[in-house]
């Protein structure tokens, strides 16, 4: 649920990345085509890559979650707070992928260095919006 | 159980993204992507999404 919740933000804020002058791509652990069952399902402008392997992942440093840290009171409270916010919109729905993979982001200037990130620590913790997009706009004017 | 970590893992992104860039992946329409591309001339923010459920 947190993903759905925080790519759905995610794309209502394009348009901001793009004026900040920094391309944004999400990545999921999965086939193309249930990659694009999800943009289509969500209805995302965003490009959606699949890594069903979860290279990326693990080159990334994004971490494999304790049981606790999928479901602990934090990550449900944050869960039925989601699902509140959108009124239902946003809900849990079947997993596609590894249940205990954790994701993260990260903005990286051209020449490769890592120059903002946030990988995430349990299931609920997900980069707020503002700051990614903040780090972005400094990135993009350093 | 769901394929969780026993002990407490340590989440820690790279201080460079070389790694990243030789990586190919591909988008929703089944192009291939290299990684690296995608910051070749401007800065690029990567989200990865726990899962699509």
């Amino acid at each position: 649920m947190h993903c759905r919740q925080h790519a759905v933000q995610l794309n209502r804020a394009r348009d901001e990345f793009e004026a900040a002058g920094v391309d944004i791509v999400l990545i999921g652990q999965a086939t193309p085509r249930h990659a694009a069952h999800f943009r289509r399902k969500f209805e995302l402008e965003l490009p959606v890559l699949a890594d069903k392997d979860r290279a990326s992942y693990k080159a990334a440093g994004a971490k494999v979650a304790t049981m606790a840290e999928l479901l602990g009171p934090k990550s449900v409270t944050a869960g039925i707070g989601h699902a509140v916010k959108s009124r239902g919109a946003v809900r849990q729905g079947k997993m596609i992928g590894h249940p205990a993979q954790l994701g993260g982001a990260m903005i990286i200037k051209p020449g490769g260095e890592v120059v903002w990130s946030h990988m995430s620590e349990d299931a609920s913790d997900n980069a707020p919006n503002e700051e990614l997009l903040e780090a972005a706009r400094r990135a993009a004017s350093a | 159980m769901l394929g969780a970590a026993k002990h407490k893992q340590h989440a820690e992104a790279p201080a460079r993204a070389d790694a990243l860039a030789e990586i190919v992946l591909l988008d929703h329409e089944g192009s291939e992507v290299t990684l690296g591309d995608l910051w070749s001339e401007r800065p690029a923010a990567l989200v990865w999404l726990r899962h699509y459920g």
